[in-house]
């Protein structure tokens, strides 16, 4: 009877069923997309360890002789067994062990150890690895997030959907609780009720279920795409993402989402097969308010249809809960994305590429070579599409400053007293500053110092003496300063530089070897180490720099910056500071070089120097465009979110309006016995739908212009700049977006209420 | 002086051999200021006769004129406009709109028209209901008695050429019940409101000045009492 009953009223009551229809699509989806992208997140991550530290379980430190690897192979739960020849490089040799049933890691490498008479402390484990597959060690300390992190993720989406599909059900249960009524009065038992309600929510369900879930897997796969070209493609070292699927993830994501739809199905259908037999005859499922509440704003604004529609808008409150909050959250996510990624785009472009425009073409970093190891500069020089091509490398070194040789300016800002002591440091004398050298290719060099407007020389250094006014946070536009007084510079000036420490030796510096320093370079000793110093002339102090893609006194204000010859180089070498790893190349192409020639050019020096080095290369445009790229891809995949967040949204507001006739009939039918005309129940309804579709853009609009105005002062981006590239358009969209498919909602629920007939639902008995 | 004029009026619902005839041949006329009292069983016809004189379904056959408008000729709109301000309808089950006080519940035919009420009308209305003091409730704040006076109001407000009750009393205890149809009678007296009060309750119909009987459709009796 049950089943007779159930289907004949989802055949007669499309409108119902198809709010549930949409509420479960939307969850399947939701949770199927959730589902797929933790798997290919955790896979490539089990990939990723995998290359980056090996597939092996546990491993024994120290030789093992033939018969001692055999034994272990002997071992049941041993899968295979391979010495580790990368591992053997430069430390101890390693034989790493696989196992069948990794679970048995802990127990069984401990029991091999033993049997081959090696102590614990030989044993390593791959935790990393272990933990992907849950299982944990009591050596494993360190915080493994991905499981936590999914299961939180997917309950909070299981919770949010219950709350979006409960309300289907409730919207389509509650229409029918005068019909329950009349079958508790005949006898049907609570439980009874809940089967039919259940049976009801599994026809309904089944197909957008699986249509979610397939769908879902074909999203991930999608997203996975479009973050494996846009944002992950261009990052050097990683590998590629490459969709995959497992039967246990769609067993996984069938029964959550079944478990989803089966609590918000139950919630509902339990407080409704507990209603008694009167209460449910007597209950007319209508939007009720329990206190009273005014309109005033509408009630001004479009008269008693206004007030009509606030007053029904506040009994809906609850249903449309979940639409108001995941319509606000998802507009103003949106917003918020589009704006945060405009300001970060203008930002990166005015300050790096367009103010690197005329600087470099070509970035290549010339790996492990220093810059006098380096003999093809000339050759790069020579190539046809190349305008000049300055070869440089950076060293650190340290030098006094004394209180006498500090402008009037800088002192104007406290001198050295603001300074971090990582950065400065009082000294005997004055006070210690770092002070970075950059070496140039000595034919660059006699170039800088024509620019400069000096007589070129290869013995001396050109001194960057500007310090920017630190009492100014504005780093966009930042105000300079002569740092330190220029004495006449000539044969008697002299910077003073000294060995920057071995204790600041980090990274991918390295101490400098090789020829001792000729004569005026001295050494003295300093506390518990010796200190080296070497006197250089200064040829300039100027406020004009080399054209290198280089950022000076970035971080450390207070950093006096030199730039010296490569034979200068030579001579000090040795007894200051380290240079860093690697050497670069700075090239500019020509004026007119279009990217398909710059492309070519890269690929002429990468066939010049490849032989000889190992080289990294940037090319200018194509980082332009890659970042374009990247940022777009994040956009896309943010925005994706976005509009799954509307979707929900959406969808809540379609669930409810799909079932006002149902629901509103009555109240309908009293507006119309009291006089409302169809054009003033319409009115009545647009304004509805204005409400909830402008609700969620009024309230988001100022807090989205607050933010805005919070990254402006933050990046001292000025309104104007912002203003003329603000993503007007895409926000513009998804607003409109959100009133279109809003008013679709509204539209179709109209179709169906102005059928009603006045007539018919007087003649219901159960109109009150 | 005739304010309401059936002629003729039939109403069929089904199609084919499916055909009830709900009404069948209805000829009746009110005058101004009388107290109609339509009488009849469960199915006799008498609550599609007064939906049809509301002008919320329309007749299958004949001619119905209220206040010189022919009902036959009004679409939805202008049929939503007359009801609004040509007759007054009272339910059995009061249908006041839940999310509205009392006092805009009862002044809801005239906000719709934009029109500003008659304070001294309001309160006259709202002091003989005895609903003064509830103006500002929700209609589930009211009791039966109370919300179906506020329906009673909201009937009268627009000084309507018609008030049409069905079964008014129908939800009631006996006590409302004498003093919901004392207030329709005093409003006939006192304002001179035409009424027709469709009931089964002969009790009910003490209070009319005409009796009109309705049996399968059709007018068997129509008594006019001294």
């Amino acid at each position: 009877m049950w089943k007779d009953y159930s289907l004949n009223y989802i055949k007669n009551n499309h409108s119902v069923g198809l709010s549930v229809t949409i509420a479960a699509f939307i969850s399947a989806l939701l949770l199927s997309l959730l589902c797929g992208l933790f798997y290919n997140a955790w896979k490539y991550e089990v990939e990723r360890i995998e290359l980056e530290e090996g597939g092996w379980h546990s491993r024994i430190i120290g030789e093992l002789a033939a018969e001692d690897i055999e034994t272990i192979k002997d071992f049941a739960n041993v899968e295979d067994v391979k010495r580790n020849e990368k591992e053997q490089k430069g430390t101890e040799p390693a034989t790493d062990i696989y196992f069948n049933d990794k679970k048995a890691v802990f127990t069984d490498t401990p029991l091999i150890a033993q049997r081959l008479g090696i102590g614990p402390e030989r044993i390593i484990y791959n935790y990393e690895l272990l933990a992907m597959y849950l299982i944990r060690g009591p050596g494993d300390t360190a915080p493994r997030l991905l499981f936590p992190l999914f299961i939180l993720i997917t309950a909070a989406a299981a919770f949010s959907l219950i709350i979006i599909i409960h309300n289907a059900f409730a919207v389509s249960m509650n229409a029918r609780i005068h019909q329950f009524g009349i079958f508790s009065s005949i006898g049907a038992t609570p439980k009874q009720i809940r089967a039919c309600l259940f049976q009801e929510a599994a026809v309904l369900c089944a197909r957008p279920l699986l249509a979610g879930t397939l769908l879902g897997i074909a999203g991930s796969a999608g997203l996975l795409y479009l973050v494996d070209a846009y944002i992950g493609s261009d990052v050097p070292g990683r590998h590629p993402l490459v969709f995959g699927y497992h039967p246990l993830v769609l067993a996984l994501t069938l029964l959550v989402t079944v478990i989803t739809i089966w609590i918000s199905a139950w919630l509902p259908a339990r407080r409704l097969s507990r209603l008694t037999p009167l209460e449910a005859i007597k209950n007319a499922g209508e939007f009720q308010l329990k206190r009273q509440k005014s309109s005033r704003l509408l009630s001004l604004l479009f008269g008693m249809e206004g007030e009509l529609a606030g007053n029904a808008l506040k009994a809906q409150k609850k249903a449309l809960r979940t639409a108001s909050l995941s319509l606000i959250v998802s507009f103003l996510a949106f917003a918020l994305m589009q704006c945060f990624f405009s300001l970060s785009q203008i930002s990166t472009r005015e300050t790096y590429f367009e103010r690197y425009q005329d600087v470099w073409d070509i970035m290549v970093t010339v790996k492990d070579t220093d810059i006098d190891g380096f003999e093809e500069a000339d050759r790069i020089r020579g190539l046809d599409d190349v305008e000049s091509a300055i070869v440089y490398q950076k060293a650190s070194a340290k030098r006094i400053i004394a209180e006498e040789e500090m402008t009037e300016d800088m002192k104007s800002f406290g001198g050295f007293s603001g300074a971090p002591a990582n950065y400065v440091s009082q000294a005997e004398g004055g006070w210690l500053v770092n002070a970075p050298i950059v070496i140039m290719d000595d034919l660059s060099f006699a170039a800088y110092c024509e620019q400069i407007g000096i007589a070129p020389r290869l013995d001396g250094a050109v001194i960057l003496n500007q310090i920017r006014d630190v009492t100014n946070p504005d780093f966009r536009h930042p105000v300079f300063m002569p740092y330190i007084k220029a004495p006449g510079v000539g044969e008697n000036a002299v910077s003073v530089l000294r060995q920057s420490g071995s204790g600041e030796q980090s990274g991918n510096k390295r101490q400098s070897g090789g020829a001792g320093a000729s004569a005026g370079y001295t050494s003295a000793p300093s506390g518990d180490h010796k200190e080296t110093t070497a006197a250089v002339p200064v040829l300039a102090y100027t406020q004009e720099v080399p054209a290198l893609r280089e950022e000076y006194a970035t971080l450390d204000y207070y950093e006096l910056v030199h730039f010296i010859p490569a034979s200068l180089w030579k001579e000090i070498k040795g007894r200051i500071g380290g240079t860093e790893a690697d050497s670069c190349i700075c090239v500019r192409a020509r004026e007119d070089a279009a990217p398909e020639e710059l492309n070519a050019l890269q690929d002429e020096i990468a066939q010049l120097v490849e032989e000889k080095y190992t080289i990294e290369q940037e090319n200018r445009i194509q980082k332009y465009e890659t970042n374009n790229r990247q940022i777009q891809g994040m956009m896309t995949v943010f925005g994706a979110f976005c509009v799954l967040l509307a979707i929900i949204g959406i969808g809540n507001v379609f669930s409810n309006t799909l079932g006002f006739v149902r629901q509103r009939k009555r109240e309908f039918a009293r507006y119309m016995s009291v006089g409302l005309t169809p054009e003033e129940l319409k009115k009545m309804f647009c304004i509805e739908a204005a409400v909830i579709a402008g609700r969620p853009i009024l309230i988001s609009l100022p807090i989205v212009v607050a933010a805005v105005g919070v990254m402006l002062k933050a990046s001292y981006m000025e309104v104007g700049v912002f203003a003329a590239e603000a993503p007007y358009i895409p926000i513009l969209l998804f607003m409109l977006a959100i009133l279109a498919s809003v008013a679709l909602a509204y539209y179709l629920a109209w179709r169906g209420v102005r059928k009603i007939s006045l007539a018919e639902v007087l003649r219901d008995d159960t109109m009150m | 002086m005739e304010l309401l004029k059936c002629e003729g009026v039939r109403k069929v619902y089904g199609s084919g051999g499916n055909q009830t005839a709900a009404l069948d041949g209805i000829d009746l006329s009110v005058d101004r200021g009388e107290f109609v009292a339509i009488l009849g069983a469960s199915g006799s016809g008498k609550s599609t006769l007064l939906h049809i004189l509301g002008s919320v379904d329309k007749p299958t056959d004949g001619k119905v004129v209220i206040d010189g408008t022919d009902l036959s000729k009004l679409n939805q709109t202008q049929a939503a406009i007359f009801r609004r301000r040509k007759v007054g309808l009272v339910y059995q089950f009061y249908n006041l709109i839940p999310t509205l006080t009392a006092r805009k519940n009862i002044l809801m035919p005239l906000a719709l028209d934009k029109k500003k009420p008659n304070r001294e009308y309001f309160d006259k209305i709202t002091a003989s209901l005895g609903i003064a003091d509830k103006l500002d409730l929700l209609p589930n704040q009211l009791s039966g008695g109370q919300q179906q006076r506020v329906a009673i109001a909201r009937a009268l407000i627009y000084r309507p050429a018609l008030l049409l009750a069905d079964e008014p009393t129908g939800n009631l205890d006996q006590k409302n019940s004498k003093e919901v149809v004392d207030m329709l009678k005093l409003s006939n007296r006192n304002l001179e409101q035409t009424i027709l009060l469709i009931t089964h309750d002969e009790k009910v119909t003490m209070a009319a000045g005409r009796i009109v009987t309705v049996e399968d459709g059709r007018i068997i009796s129509d008594e006019r009492r001294r």
